[in-house]
């Protein structure tokens, strides 16, 4: 079975480190996703973390569990997770799991751009 | 021991697949594939997607044990208004904590044949904890153990039974008038 692999890119805008995620979140992630993490946070001025799923087709159980992981590292740091680009579909997971609880999700990059950019 | 009725009804699909990592978006694909025109669509066609993936993938990794030989069998039927795939490994001698015991239903709707007393059927490891955000969190639980809590909350209704080495999980959705509002046009969207 031909699974689209996870890949992530990595830059940062005014304060926030943004991953972009594509392909599939599952358990093959968990190295892309980690390294993403540890290169968004790396010079230490990423006070929030922006993971877009807008190119990604498929989380499973295990891609949720290393989202959170993610999120308890970030946490751990006093560092603040958001999402964009995720699908109803996913929105809703993130709903049942209660993970939309403690990671704000917006519609798109750009909505989370904007609104990460207002004073607080 | 408990058995789950066989479900009657039109037989959509019936296949296997190899135990081996992967595998739960073949039988994802292929269980799309026989309902489609049966009246699930949109969101709770999603839903039994991801049910099916999450039980497939724990039908190879907790019963079979990842061991491409030992196949997981799936089969899709149609009886009335009521979608049934029923996906079923080898591994009723060691089924993962949480996942045998009597009527394990799901939330909302139950079926003919589809009762009991709740979720907490217990395995050889005894009940399987809910997971909890807050307490993955703190590191008072793993951050793995999604699996089963999102297929309960995907489908109306899910029964496990063991019988022998068998070991099956069946997944019911509602279709039409019986299904829950988010699936009827207008509704939850």
């Amino acid at each position: 079975m031909n699974n689209k692999t996870c890949a992530a890119t990595v830059h940062a805008v005014a304060g926030t480190a943004v991953i972009k995620l594509t392909g599939e979140v599952d358990g093959g992630a968990a190295g892309v996703l980690t390294a993403a993490y540890q290169q968004a946070v790396a010079d230490g001025s990423a006070q929030t973390v922006l993971l877009d799923f807008a190119r990604v087709g498929y989380i499973n159980s295990t891609g949720i569990a290393l989202i959170v992981s993610v999120l308890a590292q970030a946490r751990a740091q006093r560092r603040k997770v958001v999402a964009s680009g995720l699908s109803e579909h996913y929105r809703e997971i993130f709903d049942i799991t209660r993970l939309s609880d403690f990671i704000e999700v917006f519609g798109d990059l750009d909505t989370a751009m904007s609104q990460l950019a207002r004073p607080a | 021991m408990t058995s789950v009725a066989h479900p009657a009804g039109r037989r959509l699909a019936s296949f296997a697949v190899a135990s081996e990592p992967g595998n739960e978006r073949i039988a994802l694909a292929r269980v799309a594939e026989a309902v489609a025109g049966c009246g699930l669509t949109g969101a709770r066609l999603e839903r039994l997607k991801t049910a099916v993936a999450e039980a497939t993938m724990n039908a190879i990794e907790h019963g079979n044990r990842n061991q491409p030989g030992i196949p997981v069998d799936v089969e899709v039927t149609q009886d009335g208004a009521d979608i049934i795939v029923a996906i079923t490994d080898r591994g009723g001698e060691h089924a993962a904590p949480g996942t045998t015991g009597p009527g394990i239903t799901g939330p909302g709707i139950t079926g003919p044949g589809i009762t009991g007393p709740g979720i907490t059927g217990a395995g050889p490891g005894g009940p399987a904890a809910e997971p909890d955000l807050e307490l993955k969190l703190a590191g008072q639980q793993p951050p793995r153990g999604w699996g089963l809590f999102l297929i309960r909350n995907m489908v109306d209704a899910m029964q496990v039974s063991t019988d022998g080495p068998w070991h099956t999980i069946q997944l019911t959705m509602r279709t039409g008038a019986g299904a829950p509002e988010a699936d009827l046009p207008g509704g939850g969207q």
